[in-house]
């Protein structure tokens, strides 16, 4: 069976039973809770409290401090690197293995059904947080906001995208690979606040450069003064050629590894 | 352990083939060839049986030598898949699915299209009849059910070559008559059918060419009565519950083919080991009448004894 109707057939399997499980509630609420504060933002408002931080000051914080550096990385760490390892632990790789179908096609199916799952998630509530916060001082001005909304959204899904893919190989290269995932995202991707090249060896340090909004610094960045932002298509030639090396890689070490004993 | 002049082509080749994990020798050096009609490959827990059928399958790849089905490697040919089920021993599922929408599903990455993937599920679903239970989901059917379903996974896309890990376990008798059945007309019909088990009389019930494993050795190979014979001429040992086992034991210690006699602890049960069990079974009618038995088994039927005699050998 060719590669992409295989992984076509792969990704209506995994669809349904990854929008519909336990893992994509928690990370709804958690997407959500965004939303949740902008409601209660809104609501402060109108009682007349003054806000320390204007509504769409206080969304690009939340765009780049608490989707795109933590939640988001934390959701592709736990999704993706479970694409192999829920139908390892749960039994059910040999019914996919013994198809007539290349594994690297599983690989790339489940991937599909994990981005669009959390796409899913990830940007009703950025464009609910966005309207909430955005007009909550009148819709004035709104629409010269717009484009920054539709640059957040395309962050949003490069950071699942590229996230995902380093995850998704940890999970087909280690048996236990969340620990190295939250070593990496909380330890290796600080490096990203110090000033010079060093950014340049994360993924936040790309990602953060897209996104228009200029959140304070993190730890040492504070002392060591504001880190380069990089050129866009710069950013986005890293980001993409990354996601795609590790999710080539990703397939290569999966269609070579016998899983089946681990089971 | 080659095929005969004459005999059917192979379908499944094994060729000094070994597969270890680490220090542990799962499988070592095994030659061994399986052709069309039924074949059972028989051996006690941990024998290798498993590991056998999964390089058969082509979810290990051998450690050493070659293993082949239908003429290509079975590691890393996906297109053998085609021609190829497994009915694995795990009872996993994707339990939120239906039967229908398992077989559906499955049948899609075969890559029939979605009609014909429907009147599949449907065909195979009859076979081991569950096509009034196939709108229900997998998470409720009971174990023998899954097993059926997981049977029938491997007989939807109608493969040459069938490779079944302890099918019938966990399945009623009448369900496990009806498999027995399905495996013998698949095997009649001309398809390559492996079947794994450690219980002689499910082999024996569905064929009569054997495959024996043990320690990851294949120990011998040919005819289930020339096993049975073996069997006969090592001691078997029966046991038996009775109302009155003292009745029974000063019956029963008369016969020529008694070796010994043990008394059961809870002072119900008779131990017996017997030189010639169908001797032996054929003269227990009237002395179980009287001392009124309720319970007999025999220890001795998961074959550890009879490989345990054989390596001895």
């Amino acid at each position: 069976m060719a590669f992409w109707p295989a992984a076509r057939g792969v990704l209506g399997l995994a669809l349904e039973g990854m929008i519909w499980s336990r893992r994509s509630l928690v990370m709804a609420v958690l997407l959500g809770l965004p939303v949740l504060f902008a409601i209660v933002y809104r609501a402060a408002r109108a009682a007349s409290v003054p806000p320390q931080l204007g509504g769409f000051e206080l969304y690009g914080h939340i765009v780049a401090l608490y989707y795109v550096r933590n939640l988001l990385p934390l959701a592709a760490l736990f999704y993706a690197t479970a694409l192999v390892a829920d139908e390892v632990e749960g039994r059910t790789l040999t019914y996919l293995l013994t198809r007539p179908i290349r594994r690297g096609s599983i690989l790339v199916g489940k991937f599909v059904a994990y981005v669009a799952t959390t796409l899913c998630l990830a940007l009703p509530a950025d464009v609910l947080t966005f309207f909430l916060l955005a007009t909550a001082h009148g819709a004035s001005g709104l629409g010269s906001r717009v484009p920054d909304l539709f640059r957040d959204l395309g962050v949003i899904a490069l950071a699942l995208l590229v996230y995902g893919a380093l995850f998704t190989l940890l999970g087909v290269l280690l048996r236990r690979p969340v620990i190295p995932g939250l070593l990496f995202l909380f330890a290796w991707e600080l490096v990203a606040n110090l000033p010079g090249y060093m950014p340049r060896l994360t993924i936040t340090g790309y990602l953060r450069s897209l996104t228009r909004h200029r959140p304070p610094e993190e730890g040492l960045g504070v002392l060591l003064g504001q880190p380069e932002v990089l050129p866009a298509a710069l950013c986005l030639g890293v980001l993409i050629t990354l996601a795609l090396v590790f999710l080539g890689a990703a397939a290569w070490i999966f269609s070579r590894r016998d899983y089946v004993m681990e089971q | 352990m080659t095929a005969p002049a004459g005999a059917p082509a192979p379908t499944v080749e094994f060729v000094r083939a070994s597969r270890w994990y680490g220090q542990i020798i799962a499988l070592n050096d095994v030659t061994a060839t399986v052709g069309p009609g039924v074949t059972g490959l028989l051996g006690p827990n941990g024998a290798g049986k498993s590991t056998f059928l999964k390089l058969a399958a082509g979810q290990l790849a051998p450690s050493q030598g070659e293993v082949r089905v239908l003429g290509r490697p079975a590691w890393g040919s996906p297109e053998v898949f085609h021609r190829l089920g497994l009915c694995s021993e795990a009872d996993a599922f994707w339990d939120r699915l239906t039967g229908e929408q398992f077989l559906t599903s499955l049948l899609r990455l075969t890559g029939y299209e979605e009609a014909e993937c429907r009147r599949r599920a449907d065909q195979a679903l009859a076979q081991v009849d569950l096509l009034e239970a196939r709108g229900r989901r997998i998470g409720g059917y009971s174990k023998g059910m899954r097993q059926r379903v997981k049977l029938a996974q491997a007989l939807a896309h109608d493969p040459d070559v069938l490779l079944l890990d302890e099918p019938v376990s966990g399945m009623d008798p009448v369900n496990r008559r009806r498999v027995v059945d399905l495996v013998k007309r698949l095997g009649r019909e001309g398809k390559t059918v492996l079947v794994s088990s450690h219980i002689l009389y499910e082999v024996e019930a569905m064929t009569r060419k054997v495959l024996l494993i043990h320690n990851g050795r294949i120990l011998a190979e040919g005819d289930v009565r020339e096993i049975r014979d073996l069997m006969d001429e090592h001691p078997h040992t029966v046991a038996l519950r009775a109302r009155d086992p003292r009745v029974l034991a000063r019956v029963v210690v008369t016969s020529p083919h008694v070796l010994s006699l043990t008394f059961g602890l809870e002072g119900e049960w008779l131990t017996v080991q017997t030189a010639r069990p169908d001797e032996f079974y054929a003269s227990l009618h009237d002395p179980a009448i009287e001392a009124g038995v309720t319970e007999m088994y025999s220890p001795d039927e998961n074959l550890e004894s009879v490989f345990r005699y054989l390596v001895a050998r």
